[in-house]
């Protein structure tokens, strides 16, 4: 009976188990895969420490250069290494949306990218999008329709419009569902959250 | 008194629309939950947790853990005091395990990486217990017994009143059916997370928490602290639902290991963690018998409720009042069994079992209601306790008490105008072709607000500006706001003058938490008295300067002004900086001045659905939510607990059971894609339409009443009495599935007499 739980955890291989064991490996096919990262900016295994890699990252602006983890998720790159903590992880397994950063235009979950996956990547969070002295057009919205209850999903709810308003403008209240539907809130504000896009949308073209 | 209320005739700031005042924090990401907080030195735990239902762990080594370069401290049950958890029957953690997911050891390292690998070194040894799931099967002689004195918690809880089997001799007709609430996920978006520092002797804790003060008693406990030795602190918590209104292990083994290592511990669950391991919703299984008379009345009604518990409880489980508070019932019985089993932890979610009271008793009313041939809701009508009713102030049912200010009657009367119930086809089913059937069905709830000690502490600092703290937390109920909106009417300060103090232990004033409809009703007395008496204090120092009586004073947007003299007025940030001295007023307030057991807070749902009779699929295409609000303080923060709370009472009707292997006890379902609480997709929120009935309170802050938790409840019972109608299948176990439509259009024959399963 001993070792029970090492043999548990061990047998059944979860997805982050993966994640973090093939991290190395994964980066590299990505990034040679990952459109306009120039060969010079691929993530290489440093001499010293093979599980350590350099990640360029570009943050809501600025150049970042960190020496991180082969298996730091871009989430925990963004929380831990940069401060940021913005961004929420509700679950850790691309399943609710409280980690929904902007990365080359797309909106992704943070918890489920490599940093090393992304490196040379151009990445926005909540704190990118407007300041408390200065908000966003959505941030604005979201404040005037109340689209939140407890705002822990938030600044990934407000990602993820901001993703789908820059590719699609003018949504349709079936579009806007559609494509916020990878956000979860259990505080089930989503009446709200649908009338903070639709007027976000209303806010961006005025 | 009668003066201050004619001073509030008219209102200024509440009732009115607006942001929460934390809004900015709230979407620009600025706000700090407790897993954005990083303390110096800061290591970070993980829990080892059981893969058994039931074992008792024989024997232990943590060395090659402890040996791992990173590892600060690991402690295991031989470290966890032996005391139960405040509230509960659980030790922080113990050698006997009793459901998959509980902990028995723990972790702390310089990283979380550090932290799984040494978990993963730890040996353990169990001896497997034979376990049991089920509540009923928990009780029967020979079953797997989970504590010394047995499986059942204490007594059964029983009201009876009259003789349930005189009233159904009497009865015209006496109907009996199962109903089953299984356990349900009802965790919130934040994870529970706790962070301890020790200095010295004393304990800071920032944590997940609905109530600190609830966590503080437990803290002071564990470790034998004065109460000025431990500090609980929950400024913005995301979300709560009942999961974290009780201390929880977590808090302790944070505690324990930071102890034990001489640093600050983070302790941050998982997803699969906090599903496991969080106090979720208790599965109910109710067996209800209803008599009734020609004149339809509700002759008698016999209640036996199984309450799973799971291995532990946060707080006890059981049902709602409706049987003692909402309806007239000539003869009553009701038995409670809260048992123990070895599934997750449980305890109260919006409501302690009034959801699921709800969808056994609203059936069955319209059951019987459907057989007589009567329209359901003047059945209700007919037998809704109204104000000047008896009601029972105690838990035995004896009415000694007497009904005021409930609105269910508007509550009925404005859902059933707004969704068109008159549209609703007597017949189930009949009339309808093609594959899509629509129906309309409603249910009504009840509860009340305001229990506990309450209390809050009101400063104005020399410029004017104000500080507000309270020891009850913001969980997404805006409670930072509308507490703030009543003091800002008391003193006559805008909102943009105050800052608020949420969830601190050490800055406030004791209080009970933030649960069970409270916060408004309890803290919200304690402000307005705060409030009150900073005011007097503001108008006798200002009196000497403006030449006047203390009486004759008001303060309106920060202006001190000598009322009917335009001439005469100073702001108060001048007559603070006059007194040089900061004003501090404090409000307390006990349970019982808050009337709850004769006040209550009704609600009544209307639903239109149509169900596909060849795919079983249900779609809802109105629903009318018409609550009880008391006096609302902010109106949009009113409707947005109650969307809310509706489509999340809703999303139980889809998904959101917590299912478990009946061979080796495992959750089957631990993680957001099986359990399948709803997106924006799965349910369309345009649907949902509020009515907020006005109907002041006697007790709470300018008649407010707390509401949180009633939008939760009626979503099961309408929506099965709805589908009823629609197709004259009757299902009598959440979730409703497709296949479960289309078992019971395939059977269309009178209902079975028991539950599935």
């Amino acid at each position: 009976m001993a070792d029970d739980d090492r043999e548990q955890s061990e047998g059944a291989v979860s997805r982050r188990a993966f994640l973090k064991g093939g991290a190395a490996a994964t980066g590299a096919l990505s990034a040679t895969l990952m459109p306009g990262v120039a060969e010079a900016q691929l993530p290489l295994a440093k001499d010293a420490d093979p599980r350590l890699t350099t990640v360029d990252l570009r943050v809501n602006g600025v150049a970042y250069r960190k020496e991180v983890p082969n298996s730091r998720t871009l989430v925990e790159f963004i929380r831990e290494d940069l401060k940021l903590t913005g961004t929420k992880v509700g679950c850790d397994r691309a399943m609710c949306g409280a980690c929904t950063v902007i990365l080359n235009g797309r909106n992704v979950y943070a918890c489920s990218m490599l940093a090393v996956e992304v490196s040379g990547g151009d990445v926005t969070t909540i704190e990118g999008l407007g300041t408390t002295d200065a908000l966003h057009p959505i941030q604005q919205a979201f404040i005037e329709k109340s689209g939140f209850q407890c705002g822990f999903c938030t600044s990934g709810q407000i990602m993820s419009t901001k993703a789908l308003l820059d590719k699609m403008p003018r949504p349709t209240e079936d579009d806007a569902r559609l494509l916020m539907s990878g956000n979860l809130c259990r505080c089930s504000a989503y009446k709200r959250i649908l009338e903070s896009v639709m007027t976000a949308s209303r806010l961006l073209q005025a | 008194m009668a003066q201050q209320q004619n001073q509030n005739a008219t209102l200024n700031v509440v009732g009115t629309r607006g942001p929460n005042i934390d809004a900015i924090a709230r979407v620009t990401g600025t706000a700090k939950y407790t897993g954005d907080i990083e303390l110096p030195g800061m290591l970070h735990a993980r829990v080892l947790r059981s893969p058994h239902p039931h074992a008792r762990i024989v024997g232990i080594d943590t060395s090659k853990a402890e040996a791992l370069p990173g590892v600060k401290a690991v402690i295991t049950y031989k470290d966890a005091p032996k005391l139960p958890i405040w509230g509960s029957r659980q030790f922080v953690m113990n050698d006997r395990v009793r459901f998959v997911g509980e902990g028995f050891a723990a972790v702390a390292a310089t990283d979380l990486e550090t932290a799984d690998r040494a978990l993963r070194l730890i040996q353990v040894q169990f001896e497997q217990l034979p376990f049991v799931m089920d509540p009923e099967e928990a009780l029967k002689p020979g079953a797997p017994q989970l504590f010394p004195d047995g499986n059942l918690e204490g007594q059964a809880r029983a009201v009876t009143r009259g003789s349930v089997e005189q009233g159904f001799k009497e009865s015209d007709r006496v109907i009996e059916r199962v109903y089953r609430c299984p356990t349900m996920w009802s965790g919130s978006m934040e994870p529970h997370a706790a962070i301890a520092l020790w200095e010295g002797a004393k304990l800071t804790m920032w944590c997940s928490a609905q109530s600190p003060n609830r966590v503080h008693m437990n803290m002071t406990q564990q470790f034998d602290l004065s109460d000025a030795n431990c500090r609980i602190i929950s400024s913005y918590v995301g979300g709560g639902f009942g999961t974290k209104s009780a201390p929880h292990v977590d808090e302790t083994i944070a505690a324990l290991l930071a102890k034990k290592a001489g640093r600050p511990v983070k302790l941050q669950y998982t997803r699969e963690e906090e599903i496991l391991d969080s106090n979720t919703r208790f599965e109910v299984k109710m067996y209800m018998r209803v008599g009734v008379m020609k004149d339809m009345s509700i002759r008698a009604l016999d209640v036996r409720a199984y309450i799973n518990q799971g291995a532990y409880h946060s707080r006890l489980g059981g049902l709602g009042n409706h049987a003692t508070h909402l309806y007239n019932i000539t003869h009553l019985r009701t038995q409670q069994f809260r048992v123990h089993t070895n599934i997750a932890n449980t305890g109260p979610t919006r409501g302690v079992g009034d959801p699921q009271e709800c969808f056994g008793l609203d059936s069955v009313l319209d059951e019987i209601a459907n057989e007589m041939g009567w329209d359901p809701m003047a059945f209700r009508l007919k037998n809704i306790k109204r104000n000047g009713d008896p009601v029972p102030r105690g838990q035995t049912g004896v009415e000694d008490g007497v009904l005021i200010n409930q609105g269910a009657e508007l509550c009925i009367n404005q859902g059933a105008a707004r969704l068109g119930w008159n549209r609703r086809n007597p017949t189930p089913g009949a009339g309808q072709s093609g594959p899509k059937a629509r129906g309309i069905g409603m249910a009504v709830t009840e509860r009340g607000g305001g229990a506990g000690l309450a209390g809050a502490e009101v400063k104005i600092n020399l410029d004017g500006s104000v500080v507000m703290s309270f020891a009850s937390t913001d969980i997404g109920t805006g409670s930072r706001t509308t507490l703030s909106m009543i003091a800002s009417e008391v003193l006559g300060v805008p909102l943009s003058k105050f800052l608020t103090v949420a969830g601190d232990t050490e800055a406030a004033p004791y209080d009970g938490g933030s649960q069970g409809n409270r916060t408004l009703q309890s803290t919200g007395r304690a402000v307005e008295q705060a409030a009150r008496d900073c005011l007097q204090q503001v108008f006798a120092a200002a009196a000497p300067l403006l030449k006047a009586m203390p009486a004759e004073l008001e303060m309106r947007d920060s202006v001190v002004r000598v009322r009917g003299d335009a001439q005469r007025m100073m702001a108060l940030s001048e007559v603070m900086s006059r007194r040089g001295r900061s004003i501090v007023g404090d409000g307390n307030v006990a349970g019982a001045q808050t009337g709850m057991n004769v006040e209550r807070t009704p609600g009544a749902h209307f639903v239109e659905v149509e169900v596909d009779r060849e795919t079983g699929k249900v779609r809802i295409l109105k629903y009318v939510s018409a609550h009880d609000v008391g006096q609302p303080i902010n109106l949009t923060i009113v409707e947005n607990q109650l969307e809310g709370g509706t489509i999340q009472g809703l999303a139980l009707t889809q998904a959101e059971e917590m299912r478990f292997d009946p061979r080796d006890g495992k959750c089957l379902n631990a993680n957001f894609l099986d359990l399948k609480p709803p997106t924006m997709m799965d349910f369309d929120p345009r649907v949902i339409d509020i009515i907020a009935v006005d109907n002041k309170s006697a007790f709470g802050p300018f008649g407010a009443k707390g509401l949180g938790e009633n939008p939760n409840h009626p979503g099961m019972a309408a929506v099965a009495n709805a589908i009823y109608n629609a197709t004259g299948v009757r299902l009598r176990e959440v979730p409703f599935t497709r296949a479960d439509v289309l078992q019971g259009l395939g059977q269309q024959r009178p209902a079975a007499q028991t539950a599935r399963g």
